[in-house]
């Protein structure tokens, strides 16, 4: 039997006509940092909700941590740590008093939980403010409270969905860096988001899903690899760029650039650049500037779905 | 998993919540305090009526006043919980592997203690205005009992609807539901001086038998009631009956909120 942490085989959810989630297969491997991508309304919230247990499927199964997640919901539960989107905290609690009540619901005992708590308050920074109501937090601070709640068991497994959403640029680096180091340690994180950064940044893999459907998978290298060529953007004088020219395109298509620059989509990538600078360099052509640019995780998404996530809001919605 | 410690810890959650939010528990308090000293002065003369089983008008509506404050403390349960649900952190609590019967027992309790409260404050300003406990500690006892009783079956009622609704769709449900069951019982006047199809509904509605059970400490000494076997036991079958109907109505509708 497999033993990754989450494997999903066929698992669907539908409201009505709705197929929020249309049969996905999905497995993340131990001691990865898998992100899930795709646009509101795409279905990576409802496979979420599936996997951590607050969802039935209607077909297919999912196990999480070794575990049924409709057959063996409660030990599922025991093994998973999960932070939601926008941070469900009460306001009316301090982070001290939410810790607590989080550590008694998973059986942690009294003797262990004042010491799990300052760690975890220590470990995302809100020690000071640990007494204070959450009502008077920050965003990027409740985000950390909620990571810290969801970490106080030591789950296997985490899932974060769209751990970043509406926090500033400073905040969220901070948050990633927690995921690593945590990732680090050994844990196996699953990560939804709608921002393309943040998967390249954070995943080894990236599943991406659009109207229910994954429509790819796998390493955002790979995946990058498979949109295209990356495209060799040369500077050369104006004398130099006919000559430029006729000696690019022994190396691939030339590609439409601004300009004043010569783009050439090269074949076999990035090893290939010293090549291209020695035979302009045996041509006596001087190079004033040289770039490479890797297709990006918003062309594969673009490839596969036939629109960009940047600006997805006018995506067609979910069936 | 002890159920035990989180019942105790969702309990203290709800508790809590009394000093930090006290606008929505004083109102909770005033209401029933409203309803005893209206209804005692506006009605005085109703205890004029041949039969009426206390002289006191006080001693028939104050038991009505903590009624009315303990069903509306129940179904309150509801509109936390839908609040919990409308901001996720009842996802929080659904994702813990606690039981899912703590998730019901522990507001609920933190709820009894609201009530406890409330009757307490009640009862004292009810003996200030001249409220007379015929029955003595066993009448306050019994008085005590009907409140936490139909605060545990109004408690049930407002879970169910809040996990069937998630929204506030379910608040009106909730609040015109206990008006209904209320006043079509003998909260304003004792069963023998009802007449036609209100005394048929009054006299199956489980909120009479409660009632009953709320008022055995209250009545005259010479009425049937006064501290009466039949009254104490049907108020308190009724009490379990409903009670045990309404949380297993909870308990069902929370476990469908994963569907």
């Amino acid at each position: 039997m497999n033993s990754a942490p989450i494997i999903a085989e066929q698992l669907a959810r539908h409201f009505g006509d709705v197929k929020a989630v249309d049969g996905i297969d999905l497995t993340v491997n131990q001691g990865e940092i898998f992100g899930f991508l795709g646009p509101n309304g795409a279905g990576k919230s409802t496979a979420v909700r599936m996997l951590t247990t607050l969802l039935r499927p209607t077909s297919g199964t999912a196990r999480v941590a070794g575990f049924d997640v409709v057959k063996q919901a409660d030990e599922v539960r025991r093994n998973i740590g999960v932070a939601l989107q926008d941070a469900a905290i009460d306001p009316l609690m301090t982070g001290n008093e939410l810790l607590e009540l989080q550590a008694v619901l998973y059986g942690i005992a009294s003797n262990k939980m004042k010491e799990r708590a300052s760690e975890l308050l220590e470990r995302v920074g809100l020690t000071a403010a640990a007494d204070r109501r959450v009502s008077t937090y920050s965003g990027g601070m409740r985000r950390r409270l909620d990571l810290a709640l969801s970490l106080i068991h030591q789950p296997a497994v985490l899932f974060l969905d769209e751990p970043t959403t509406g926090l500033d640029p400073m905040s969220r680096l901070t948050l990633w860096e927690e995921v690593r180091r945590l990732n680090r340690e050994g844990t196996t994180v699953m990560l939804t988001t709608q921002y393309l950064e943040e998967a390249d940044q954070l995943a080894d893999r990236i599943a991406i899903i659009d109207h229910g459907k994954i429509v790819r998978e796998g390493k955002p290298s790979d995946l990058k690899r498979t949109v295209g060529d990356p495209t060799l953007l040369i500077n050369v004088s104006r004398e130099h760029s006919d000559a430029a020219s006729g000696v690019l395109a022994r190396f691939g298509e030339m590609r439409p650039t601004a300009e004043g620059t010569l783009g050439v989509g090269l074949r076999g990538g990035a090893e290939r650049v010293a090549e291209v600078v020695r035979a302009l360099d045996e041509a006596n052509i001087v190079v004033e500037h040289l770039e490479l640019n890797q297709p990006s995780l918003d062309d594969v998404f673009a490839e596969a779905t036939g629109y960009r996530l940047e600006g997805a809001d006018n995506a067609p919605q979910a069936r | 998993m002890s159920t035990s410690r989180s019942v105790g810890i969702l309990a203290t959650r709800s508790i809590r919540n009394i000093r930090r939010l006290p606008s929505a528990f004083f109102p909770a308090l005033a209401m029933p305090i409203f309803n005893m000293v209206v209804f005692a002065g506006t009605f005085f003369a109703v205890t004029k009526i041949p039969g009426f089983p206390t002289d006191r008008s006080i001693n028939w509506y104050m038991p009505l006043g903590i009624m009315m404050g303990s069903a509306f403390a129940g179904v309150g349960l509801g509109f936390t919980a839908i609040r919990d649900i409308e901001t996720g952190f009842y996802d929080r609590l659904r994702m813990t592997p606690t039981s899912r019967l703590s998730l019901v027992l522990g507001p609920l309790t933190g709820t009894l203690v609201r009530v406890v409260m409330m009757t307490t404050i009640v009862i004292v300003i009810g003996i200030a205005l001249g409220a007379r406990f015929t029955g003595g500690v066993l009448g306050i006892l019994c008085l005590y009992a009907a409140a936490l009783g139909l605060s545990t079956i109004g408690a049930g009622w407002g879970l169910g609807l809040a996990f069937i609704f998630k929204d506030m769709r379910g608040a009106a449900i909730m609040q015109l539901s206990i008006f209904l069951v209320m006043f079509l019982s003998s909260a304003q006047v004792p069963l023998n001086v009802m007449d036609g199809w209100l005394h048929t509904v009054a006299r199956i509605n489980p909120a009479t038998n409660i009632l009953r059970l709320a008022r055995v400490g209250l009545v005259n000494e010479s009425n049937a009631d006064h501290l009466s076997f039949n009254a104490v036991w049907g108020g308190i079958v009724a009490i379990v009956v409903m009670g045990g109907l309404s949380l297993g109505f909870a308990l069902r509708q929370l476990r469908k909120l994963s569907n």
